[in-house]
Parts: structure tokens; C-alpha cells; sequence
């Protein structure tokens, strides 16, 4: 998929297990095989507990993967240690769920925007005032802010902040966990938009985290669906409406609420709850809500297999 | 049923909702959409008389029935709540106490409406509850504290706990925004055949203007604790005049709309 963009990072065969009670294992994320793309976003959906947070937590060095590899520029940063991860971390920064959490409630917005560029001696004590104003300017904030604490700015205007943040680094990768799910929805549209025009400028790549496919695919590139640990479809950003295969991606399809439905119509969705991912079942993890299950389904394990060059889904009806 | 006339609601004097009205039927169901801070959560707590920290209806009249609900005393709050209002919160299992299981909650909230039921019996309509809330192996579930639940689940429990005494008017504040959408599609599809069911009217407050869409007859849209707009659910989602209505419906994400790349 996008040939002509240059791939950054890589992860493979990316596996990682808890060890839980009972000399039980429970396998947060099984086997996957994902890239991120220079200036390309990458939107991981599902629901909660799949596995998708963990995953990107990898990306960012905050975990490890109990099997894998993941490389950065062909480097792997599971294996880094010291002052090689330090310096890596530079080029791959997150923005999280909630900023009010992410921020030290004690510093201004200025020492909050420069202490990642403090921390590696890429500015000097005086010339803060100066970066935070550019950085605030950047995100559509006034440059007064950085006299600011952060709990006199409004949700929105925090997790603005926190993208200058993640960008005044100039990384190349954001991973950003739910960024938008605490907000408004006229200011999550704004914050869309932000993000959107930050990445066209300046070329980075995101790793979005999202339980809302109609958030995601109004800018995601490429999105993954991820149930149980376990990829079950990747597929270019633009026609999921249209070429979402997997019967679970359907379902989340079925269940969105949106102004412009059918109100008369009775929403579908898939019946019961995910299971518990100590006790996955063998063969197919989403057997067990599925409408179209097969024989077959609860005795093989289903693998991404390609449909197109760029749409690959894990059902045993493809 | 119940109607709410130019109401206006203070917190330590400064007034939040400003010049509320609203009117409901039997059977109807409204919801309340708005961005965070514009009062709606206190609109709704008002009505059950659980207004937080200081707040105050201080012009207006609550009527429920035809009884101003203003006066009452807490004799009368406590028979009208649970019983014929009821409400479900954003988080169910916040509002359960965490140290006791759900059953022993259950049979509490029942011996307290109703005086001369046997423990065996409270615990045995608290199962048929949340049975008919499709939470199958209600005995298991009546024997589990609310942590051990999954949110779907707890909010399922609360809609049960609020349905025991088919209240004539349901409030529910966010039931749904803390859910998966999967799940938050279950619920809404429950919440519905409670209308159709029982004939309970819901007032929702949600800021998922897809769910508000979908579920209600008539919607009010709030802003800075006043009404900004309102009107039948079919003139506000497909011609709406207000500019603010039509940009928070323009904001709302969906399957093959706007894309930015």
C-alpha cells in the first residue's frame, strides 16, 4: 500500500501476553503485522479492551512486546536500551485520551510546550517564551496562553496544547490515543482539522486510536479493525462504507448513529459482548457473535488474507 | 405529564438554566443535546430534586401530573422516586456502591418502595428484571459487585434497577456515551422498547446527536443554559433554520461524509 510513500515503521509478528491468575496467559495483542506510512494515518478501531491501546503503547517504547520485532527505519526499538531509546523518542511522540491528565496541573502551558525540547538541549531557557507563542500559534491558540495553567483552559483548548506538545519535537510519528473521544463534537471537528492540516504541513505520521469508524474514516488512510488481540480487516481509509468485508466491521458499521439513517429502520448490531480475551475461543475469535459462522469457524484459526493489494480480512468466507 | 414552565436554576445565585420550558406526554420521548456546560444535566436533575452543591429553581414551576414538584417534602421525593421517576446515570456502576453486590442492592431498593416483600421475593424480581433487560444468568450477575461487570452490563443493571416499578417518566443522563458503539446500540434498541412496552417517557440528555436522532420525537437544543432551538426530530435533523443547530449536526461525523484527506 502506498508505494510511493516512504514506510517509517514496521511492526512484526507483534504478540504480547499478560500472565494472569491461574497460570492463565492472556494475550492482549496476537501476531500483528502493521506499517505507518510518512504523512499517512493509520486508524485502529475496535472495542474496548481489544488490544489497541497496548499495541500503540509499543510504538512508543511505553511497553514491550512479549514476541516481535518492531522497526523504526530498520531499526528495532524493542531492543533499545539507554540513551539510544532517549534520543529515539524524540521521533515518535503520543498525544493521550485525556490532557488534563497528561499535564503536571503545577507548570505553565509555556514550560509544558518546551520542557520535551528542554529535556534534549534543543532550546535555551530564554528563548521558551518565544517557542511556546510559535507552538501555540501552530495549534490555533493565542500566543497568552503560555501563561496559562492548565486548568483554566477548556477541554478543547487542552488538547491543543497537548499537540504542540507531541509536535514541537518535530517527530515523525504521532500516536494518538482516543485524542478526540473527551470532546464536543464541533470541537473534536476542529481538533480533526488541526490534525489534519498539522500532518499535511509538516509530513508526519499518525497512529489514531478510535472507537468511532465514522470519526476515523473521515481522514484515516488506511484503517485496521482489531477484535480480541487479533487484526481481523485492514482497508484503505475512503470506501469503508462500502468494501468493509469482515462480518465485524459490518457490524460496527450497522451500529453507528447518524443524523442522516433511516429512523424508521431498526439498528442492527451484533448481539452479545466480546468475550473475555483470558478465554478466546479456538478457531475464529469473533465465532461467537458472528451471524455467518461456519462449521469451520470454531476448528481454524482465520489469517489476513489479501482481497486487493491494499484490503486483506481474516474470515474463512473470503 | 409533566411540564416544565420558565423555569430558571441558580447555583449560588448565578443563574445556569435561564427561562426553561418544556412539555411532555405520556410516551414520548425528548432529549436534551447540547455542548458540555450548557446545562443540561441540570435541567434533568432538577425535575428529580437532586440539583448539586447549592443549586435552586428560583423562578418557574416544576409540574409533574399536575402537583408542582417544588415543595415537596422529602416524605414525598422518596415515594416519587425510584417509583414513578426514575433515572439512570451516565455510569451505572458509579452510582452502586462499590462494596456491596448487586443484589443486595436490589433487594434494598425494593423493600424500600415496597414494605411487606420478603427478601426471597425482592431477589427474585430483581432476577425476572434483569432478565427482561436481557442480561441472562441474572442470578450470577445479582451475586457480583458492580466492578465485576463489563459497562454494557452496568448499564443494563441500572436500566433494570430504574425499570422495577415501570416509572411513568424515565430520565437518563448520557446513558450511553460511556459505551462501545456496539454495545451503545443494544442500549439504545432497549431503551426504545421500554417506550413501547410500558409507555415511559424519556427525557435524554446526550451530546450524540446520531442517538438523539434516532430515538426521540421532538429535540431541544441548549446552549449557554438557554434553549436555543427546538422542534419535532424530523424538522430538526432534515431542515433546520437555526445556524447553531445546523452546525452541530454538520460536526457529527458519519460513513461516507466529509473526508479531509
Amino acid at each position: 500500500m502506498f508505494e510511493n510513500d516512504e514506510m517509517i515503521l514496521e511492526t512484526k509478528h507483534v504478540t504480547r501476553k499478560f500472565p494472569a491468575s491461574n497460570n492463565r496467559t492472556l494475550v492482549a495483542c496476537d501476531d500483528i503485522n502493521l506499517k505507518l506510512y510518512k504523512g499517512k494515518t493509520l486508524g485502529l478501531v475496535g472495542e474496548s479492551g481489544c488490544g489497541k491501546s497496548t499495541f500503540m503503547r509499543f510504538l512508543v517504547a511505553l511497553d514491550k512486546p512479549t514476541e516481535g520485532k518492531i522497526l523504526y527505519r530498520g531499526k528495532d526499538i524493542t531492543k533499545m536500551k539507554g540513551e539510544e531509546l532517549r534520543q529515539n523518542r524524540q521521533h515518535i511522540q503520543m498525544v493521550f485520551q485525556d490532557p488534563s491528565g497528561s499535564f503536571n496541573p503545577k507548570m505553565k502551558i509555556r514550560d509544558i510546550i518546551c520542557e520535551p525540547l528542554m529535556n534534549f538541549r534543543k532550546i535555551k531557557a530564554g528563548e521558551k517564551d518565544a517557542v511556546a507563542r510559535k507552538y501555540l500559534e501552530m495549534v490555533d491558540l493565542p500566543g497568552e496562553f503560555a501563561n496559562r495553567y492548565p486548568h483554566n483552559m477548556s477541554g478543547g483548548q487542552r488538547q491543543r496544547v497537548a499537540i504542540a506538545r507531541a509536535i514541537a519535537l518535530e517527530p515523525e510519528i504521532i500516536v494518538m490515543d482516543e485524542a478526540t473521544c473527551a470532546l464536543d463534537v464541533s470541537v473534536q471537528k476542529t481538533i480533526i482539522e488541526l490534525i489534519v492540516g498539522l500532518q499535511k504541513k509538516k509530513n508526519i505520521a499518525i497512529g489514531f486510536i478510535a472507537h468511532d469508524l465514522g470519526l476515523i474514516q473521515s481522514f484515516a488512510h488506511q484503517i485496521a479493525v482489531m477484535y480480541l488481540g487479533n487484526i481481523v480487516e485492514i482497508l484503505p481509509g475512503e470506501d469503508i462504507g462500502e468494501c468493509a468485508k469482515h462480518p465485524y466491521t459490518q457490524a460496527l458499521i450497522h451500529s453507528i448513529f447518524d443524523v442522516k439513517m433511516d429512523f424508521t429502520k431498526q439498528i442492527e448490531c451484533a448481539e452479545g459482548e466480546v468475550p473475555s480475551p483470558l478465554d478466546v475461543p479456538v478457531g475464529c475469535p469473533f465465532q461467537d457473535r458472528c451471524e455467518a459462522c461456519m462449521e469451520i469457524c470454531s476448528r481454524e484459526k482465520p489469517q489476513l488474507i489479501p482481497l486487493t493489494e491494499e484490503h486483506l480480512v481474516a474470515c474463512h468466507r473470503y | 405529564m409533566l411540564e416544565i414552565r420558565d423555569v430558571t436554576i441558580s447555583y449560588h445565585g448565578m443563574p445556569t438554566v435561564t427561562d426553561f420550558s418544556l412539555s411532555l406526554e405520556q410516551g414520548q420521548i425528548f432529549s436534551l443535546v447540547g455542548e458540555s456546560g450548557s446545562g443540561k444535566t441540570t435541567v434533568i436533575r432538577a425535575v428529580l430534586g437532586l440539583l448539586a452543591g447549592g443549586g435552586k429553581v428560583t423562578k418557574g414551576d416544576i409540574l409533574f401530573e399536575g402537583n408542582s414538584l417544588l415543595g415537596n417534602t422529602s416524605e414525598q421525593w422518596r415515594a416519587l422516586r425510584g417509583r414513578d421517576i426514575s433515572m439512570i446515570f451516565q455510569d451505572s456502576g458509579a452510582m452502586m456502591n462499590p462494596t456491596k453486590r448487586i443484589g443486595s442492592v436490589f433487594v434494598e431498593y425494593i423493600r424500600t418502595h415496597e414494605k411487606n416483600i420478603s427478601k426471597k421475593e425482592a431477589w427474585n424480581k430483581g432476577i425476572m428484571m434483569l432478565e427482561r433487560m436481557r442480561l441472562a444468568n441474572g442470578d450470577n450477575i445479582m451475586r457480583s459487585y458492580p466492578f465485576q461487570l463489563s459497562g454494557g452490563m452496568r448499564q443494563r443493571v441500572g436500566i433494570a434497577l430504574a425499570m422495577t416499578y415501570q416509572p411513568k417518566l424515565l430520565l437518563a443522563d448520557e446513558p450511553t456515551s460511556a459505551l462501545d458503539v456496539t454495545t451503545q446500540a443494544q442500549i439504545v434498541r432497549q431503551m426504545m422498547e421500554l417506550r413501547d412496552e410500558y409507555g415511559t417517557s424519556i427525557i435524554m440528555v446526550t451530546h450524540n446527536l446520531g442517538v438523539a436522532a434516532y430515538m426521540s420525537d421532538y429535540i431541544v437544543v441548549m446552549k449557554d443554559g438557554k434553549i436555543e432551538d427546538e422542534g419535532n426530530r424530523d424538522v430538526m435533523i432534515m431542515e433546520p433554520d437555526n445556524s447553531y443547530t445546523k452546525s452541530l449536526l454538520a460536526a457529527v461525523p458519519s460513513l461516507g461524509g466529509v473526508r479531509y484527506v
